[in-house]
C-alpha cells in the first residue's frame, strides 16, 4: 500500500512537470530587447506603410520611394513619425544574411515544414530579384518591395510570440537586407 | 528496494511517453497550420494530422477543409486541397 502511494506521488509530480506548456524560446532582455520588441512586433502587422516610409530617408534605390508613395498617402503624419524612428534603427543591432539564415534555421519558434515553406518563398523572391537585376521589366522594384515586406511580415508573425529577440533583430535589419537585395552590385556579390 | 524503483520508473515511462507524443502532435498541428496559412489557403487551425511518411501529412482543419501537405522531390512544400 505504502509502495503504491510512493509510486503515485512520483508519477503525478513528474507528469505534472511534463504537462507544462513550452515557454517562449527566448525572453527579451530587459535592457535592450523589450522596447524594441514592443515597437517592432506590431509595426509590420498593423502599419506596413510606416515601415515603407522608413525606407525613404535611406535612399537605397530610386524606384522604392515611388512604390510607397500611394501607400503612404492615407497617412499624412507618416514622414514626421519616421524622423524620430531613424536613430533607433541605426543604433539597434543588425544581422547579416548569413547570421539571419543560421538563426532562422536554429530557432524552435518555427516548425520544420514552415521553415521549408518559408525557404521556398525566399528562393522565389530571390529569383524575382535576379530577373529584375538582369533587366527584365516584369517585377518592378515596387512589386519587389511589396513582396519583400509581405514575406518579412510572415516571418515576423511566426517569430514574434516565441522568439522575440530574433523578431526584433530582423526588424532592425530589415532595411539593411533590403539594401543588399535592391542594389544590383550588392545582390550580385551575395552568395545566394 | 531495487524492484520498487524499477516499478516506479516503468510507471513513469508509461505515463510520460504519451505526454511527449501529445506535445509533438500539438507542435506538428501548429506547424501545418502555419504552412497552410503561408500558402494562403483557408483553414483556421489544423485539428487532426495523419503522418503518411516523412514530411508528408494529411491535415484536417477546423473549418472542415482537408489538405495533403508534403515536400515534393524539388524540395518545395506543396499544399493540395482534398
Amino acid at each position: 500500500m505504502r509502495r503504491a502511494c510512493y509510486s503515485a506521488v512520483i508519477v503525478s509530480l513528474l507528469s505534472a512537470a511534463c504537462m507544462h506548456d513550452r515557454k517562449p524560446e527566448t525572453q527579451p532582455s530587459p535592457a535592450a530587447g523589450t522596447p524594441d520588441t514592443t515597437k517592432a512586433a506590431p509595426a509590420p502587422a498593423a502599419k506596413p506603410p510606416a515601415s515603407s516610409t522608413k525606407a525613404k530617408p535611406k535612399g537605397q534605390d530610386t524606384p522604392a520611394p515611388t512604390a510607397h508613395t500611394p501607400a503612404a498617402k492615407p497617412q499624412p503624419a507618416a514622414p514626421a513619425k519616421a524622423q524620430p524612428a531613424a536613430p533607433v534603427q541605426t543604433s539597434a543591432p543588425t544581422l547579416d544574411l548569413e547570421a539571419l539564415k543560421t538563426r532562422l534555421k536554429e530557432t524552435k519558434a518555427i516548425g520544420l515544414m514552415t521553415k521549408l515553406s518559408l525557404k521556398n518563398q525566399v528562393d522565389d523572391l530571390l529569383d524575382e530579384f535576379r530577373k529584375h537585376h538582369s533587366g527584365n521589366p516584369t517585377p518592378t522594384m515596387a512589386e519587389l518591395r511589396r513582396s519583400y515586406d509581405l514575406l518579412m511580415m510572415k516571418v515576423l508573425s511566426l517569430l514574434q510570440d516565441h522568439d522575440q529577440r530574433l523578431a526584433s533583430d530582423i526588424v532592425s535589419s530589415r532595411e539593411r537586407i533590403w539594401g543588399l537585395l535592391a542594389d544590383p552590385k550588392k545582390f550580385a556579390a551575395l552568395q545566394v | 528496494m531495487t524492484k520498487r524503483l524499477a516499478h516506479s520508473l516503468l510507471v513513469i515511462a508509461c505515463l510520460t511517453i504519451p505526454v511527449f507524443a501529445q506535445q509533438d502532435e500539438k507542435a506538428l498541428k501548429k506547424d501545418l497550420t502555419a504552412v497552410i496559412a503561408l500558402q494562403g489557403k483557408p483553414c483556421g487551425e489544423v485539428v487532426s494530422v495523419t503522418v503518411l511518411k516523412q514530411n508528408d501529412y494529411a491535415a484536417t482543419c477546423k473549418d472542415g477543409n482537408k489538405y495533403h501537405v508534403y515536400e515534393n522531390e524539388k524540395g518545395r512544400v506543396v499544399v493540395d486541397k482534398q
